[in-house]
């Protein structure tokens, strides 16, 4: 508790925190959509497939940021593209692709000498060197997507829904899925230099499973979402703080166990619940 | 220009293949509008592939398809899909209520929300197939023939001129069988076309004027009566088609 | 050529590389033929992940990184049955839940220890330049294992996939089947994980058998394609980063070599079929 309230003095840290809780909201929200679509896998394979582009931005010295999206960018048109050839299911065409793009950037790092290989700073981040900019562009970045998240809610929701009925209504069910994509891609390549791979990952996947333990409405999946991401981000700094371990993990595990918490307590407040009459299934 | 009194559907020599494959091959046939055709054909025998590309989301190698007057992408929006209630994810976190209005979303527009009007059209849609008082129950909770009420109601709301279902009575309870005869009956009256895949001869013929035999080729078009003759059926089926002594028959759907 | 292909293995850790590499690809095909069949492109991205703390703790305590990856996949498929048991709890939420938890936990183990960051590089890349006699026997060994099990199943694994209805139709215990496979894929990643690390597994596992799936209509005929494509450009692949780390100064990390060279092959395969369907399409629009 003294190492918590200690580094709550140093502004390295208070500016952590915000950073932290800010990406934590922000992709609690994207991340039900995540969880609507199951594309929970793309997300991961995501996460690798930046990694070619933040690499080769920091051998160019350009921001990491264009970089991871342009990266990104490149991997949804390689998913697309090897998925229409139908030979493969989306989840394989992904898996070539991720495979190829995680070992491309690997061998562009080992390739460049004088580099430092320190792929840590990529997997965990480096939260505590969050500056102000870092922190502006969280705040831009996070209300566009919210944005776009917002304007486009019900069109999703329904794409994700029933796919081929919403495709007879005259939607373009490719260009919702790849809006949903490009969001989720920005909100990970936002994440990913201060906050690290596995985090990232965790905060657009996990929050919204647990939320979904919590409530079947779609309304309240959001809110519950954003709080759990949230509220993981300022425990799991406190942890990272007071036990010494790299902060980008500390928040994954603290995800993580409110997931459990969640998952636990659901199947603890069904057992002991009074079962319901007159529900759909009895009328049958 | 599109007119009313175009045909709900025209499908000349329509054929369809995935990679070296043909799926489907020359089909012709046409439905005039409150007209209705049952696909009738063993599993692989291109009943999906064609409502599939009847909305456009299969490409034509060959032949031409004309919905309500125009290109199947053109038509979207006028025209409905049902799939089968089995092959959404039940465990989405929406009820029914939410699914029928989502066929009001064209006439909601992008970005803006759904207004008072549409959500009376969508109760008033479930009302129809008898399920308004469960507007607000999920719907991975419901029974499938309840579910797959659910989804004829978001058609309804649609107002759509043509429907397309894929197996709407694989499954389902016999009241919701019924049910949906009887709806299709009344949706027809007021001018909306059907077009359905299925299994079952006998709701087929309580539902549909005509029916289209195939296997992955134009098996037989015409009058339902004439065209489901036991001949045909085995030599769409195969063997798998068992000719009763009455003349009834029963076709298994392995 | 020969100074190419040949040369570079006549040095022992460069030959023991080789053979750990062609194994590895060889089991990768037998068992990726199957992953690509049932879907479980995640499950086996999940697990090399998920198999990371097995090895950071077996790392800290100087055992055997194969047993602590071996408990490690065996944690995980027994909580992933009971996590995707649940029905509001998908097969890709529980494996991103796990994903994530495996892995923090391993990347928190190791951070724990002072000066990490090149015991994490390790750990994450492998070592395959370093792979001893012990590891390549060991290797071989499940490798034989693996291949064996799928090899006297190999018809009933296929009716599962292909119909699971029909399969416990006619008695077979489904389940019991889809323990054997997800064990073989586990048994697979563990042992590519030593060699090619934490991240590198899953084009081991999956790229060859994809390329090998394009080009074959039966799924014996992939495995063997797929072991072939796999053990040639597994082999021209360690050449290349050989000769361009000796003679032209540019190091190029080994592992991903061979999983780049594994995509080139697919892209390459991919492409010559794509132009063979348009050109059987356009021939048969004509007739």
């Amino acid at each position: 508790m003294r190492a918590v309230i200690d580094a709550l003095h140093s502004p390295l840290f208070r500016r952590a925190l915000l950073e932290a809780t800010l990406v934590g909201v922000l992709a609690g929200v994207v991340g039900v959509h995540v969880a609507m679509r199951r594309m929970s896998f793309f997300v991961v394979a995501l996460s690798h497939g930046t990694f070619p582009g933040v690499v080769a931005a920091s051998l160019v010295g350009v921001s990491l940021f264009a970089g991871g999206v342009a990266a990104a960018a490149l991997m949804i048109v390689a998913v697309v593209l090897v998925g229409r050839t139908r030979a493969l299911d989306d989840t394989s065409s992904i898996g070539v692709v991720l495979a190829g793009a995680f070992a491309v950037g690997v061998l562009m790092l080992s390739a460049s000498p004088g580099q430092s290989r320190d792929l840590s700073a990529f997997l965990v981040g480096q939260v505590l060197a969050v500056t102000n900019q870092d922190i502006v562009l969280t705040v831009v970045v996070g209300v566009a997507l919210l944005g776009v998240l917002t304007l486009l809610h019900k069109e999703l929701v329904g794409a994700a829904f029933d796919p081929a009925a919403f495709s007879a209504l005259g939607y373009s069910t490719i260009a919702l899925d790849v809006v949903v994509m490009a969001v989720a891609a920005v909100a990970l390549v936002t994440a990913i230099p201060a906050v690290g791979t596995i985090l990232a990952v965790a905060l657009l996947t996990v929050p919204a499973v647990a939320a979904r333990q919590c409530t079947d409405r779609l309304v309240l999946l959001t809110p519950i979402a954003a709080l759990i991401g949230g509220a993981s981000a300022v425990v799991g700094l406190a942890a990272s703080a007071a036990f010494g371990i790299a902060g980008g993990a500390a928040i994954a595990l603290t995800t993580v166990a409110a997931f459990a918490i969640c998952f636990l307590g659901r199947r603890v407040l069904t057992f002991y619940a009074v079962p319901r009459v007159g529900t759909a299934r009895s009328q049958e | 220009m599109t007119t009313s009194s175009s045909p709900a559907l025209v499908l000349d020599d329509a054929s369809a293949a995935f990679g070296a494959t043909t799926a489907l091959d020359g089909v012709t046939g046409s439905v005039p509008r409150g007209g209705s055709v049952a696909l009738i054909g063993p599993n692989g025998a291109g009943k999906t592939t064609l409502i599939r590309a009847i909305v456009g989301a299969v490409p034509l190698v060959r032949g031409r398809i004309e919905v309500l007057g125009t290109t199947p992408k053109l038509a979207r929006g006028r025209v409905a899909y049902v799939p089968q209630a089995d092959s959404l994810d039940a465990q989405f976190p929406i009820d029914a209520l939410s699914v029928a209005l989502m066929g009001r979303y064209r006439k909601i527009g992008w970005i803006r929300r759904a207004g008072a009007a549409d959500r009376v059209a969508a109760h008033d849609a479930l009302a129809r197939v008898g399920l308004d008082d469960l507007a607000k129950t999920r719907f991975g909770a419901m029974s499938g023939g309840q579910r797959q009420r659910v989804l004829l109601a978001r058609a309804i709301a649609q107002e759509a001129e043509l429907l397309l279902l894929d197996e709407p009575f694989n499954g389902v309870d016999s009241l919701t069988t019924d049910l949906v005869v009887d709806v299709l009956a009344q949706l027809r009256a007021d001018g909306a076309a059907v077009v359905m895949s299925t299994h079952d001869l006998a709701v087929a013929h309580l539902t549909c004027d005509d029916a289209c035999l195939l296997n992955t080729h134009q098996v037989a078009v015409g009058p339902i009566r004439d065209t489901l003759t036991p001949g045909r059926l085995q030599h769409a089926y195969g063997h798998g088609a068992i000719v009763l002594a009455d003349g009834a028959t029963f076709v298994s759907t392995r | 050529m020969r100074g190419l292909l040949v040369e570079p293995f006549q040095s022992g850790f460069m030959a023991r590389a080789l053979i750990e590499v062609v194994l590895l690809g060889v089991i990768g095909a037998a068992v990726g033929v199957h992953v690509l069949l049932r879907r479980l492109t995640f499950l086996t991205e999940a697990l090399q992940h998920t198999v990371f703390p097995g090895i950071a703790i077996a790392f800290a305590l100087e055992t055997s990184l194969l047993l602590g990856a071996l408990v490690a996949a065996a944690v995980t498929v027994v909580m992933l049955v009971g996590l995707a048991r649940d029905d509001r709890v998908n097969v890709d939420a529980a494996l991103a839940v796990m994903t994530v938890a495996f892995f923090a936990l391993g990347v928190a183990v190791v951070s724990h220890r002072s000066g990490y960051a090149a015991d994490l590089n390790q750990l994450l890349f492998g070592r395959i330049l370093g792979v001893g006699v012990r590891e390549v026997v060991e290797t071989a060994a499940i490798g034989a294992a693996i291949v064996a099990t799928l090899a006297v199943l190999h018809k009933e694994l296929v009716l599962v996939a292909f119909d699971r209805v029909q399969a416990s139709a006619l008695g077979y215990r489904v389940d019991v089947l889809d323990i054997v496979l997800n064990a073989a894929v586990a048994l697979a990643v563990v042992a590519s994980v030593r060699a090619v690390g934490s991240v590198l597994v899953v084009g081991f596992v999956v790229t060859p058998a994809a390329a090998a799936r394009l080009v074959t209509k039966s799924v014996g005929a992939a495995v063997f394609v797929g072991a072939g494509l796999a053990a040639v450009s597994g082999w021209i692949a360690l050449s290349v980063s050989y000769d361009a780390s000796v003679h032209r100064d540019v190091s190029l990390a080994p592992g991903a070599t061979v999983v780049v060279g594994f995509e080139i092959v697919f892209v390459v395969v991919a492409i010559a079929v794509a132009g063979r369907n348009r050109f059987v399409r356009r021939r048969a629009a004509l007739a």
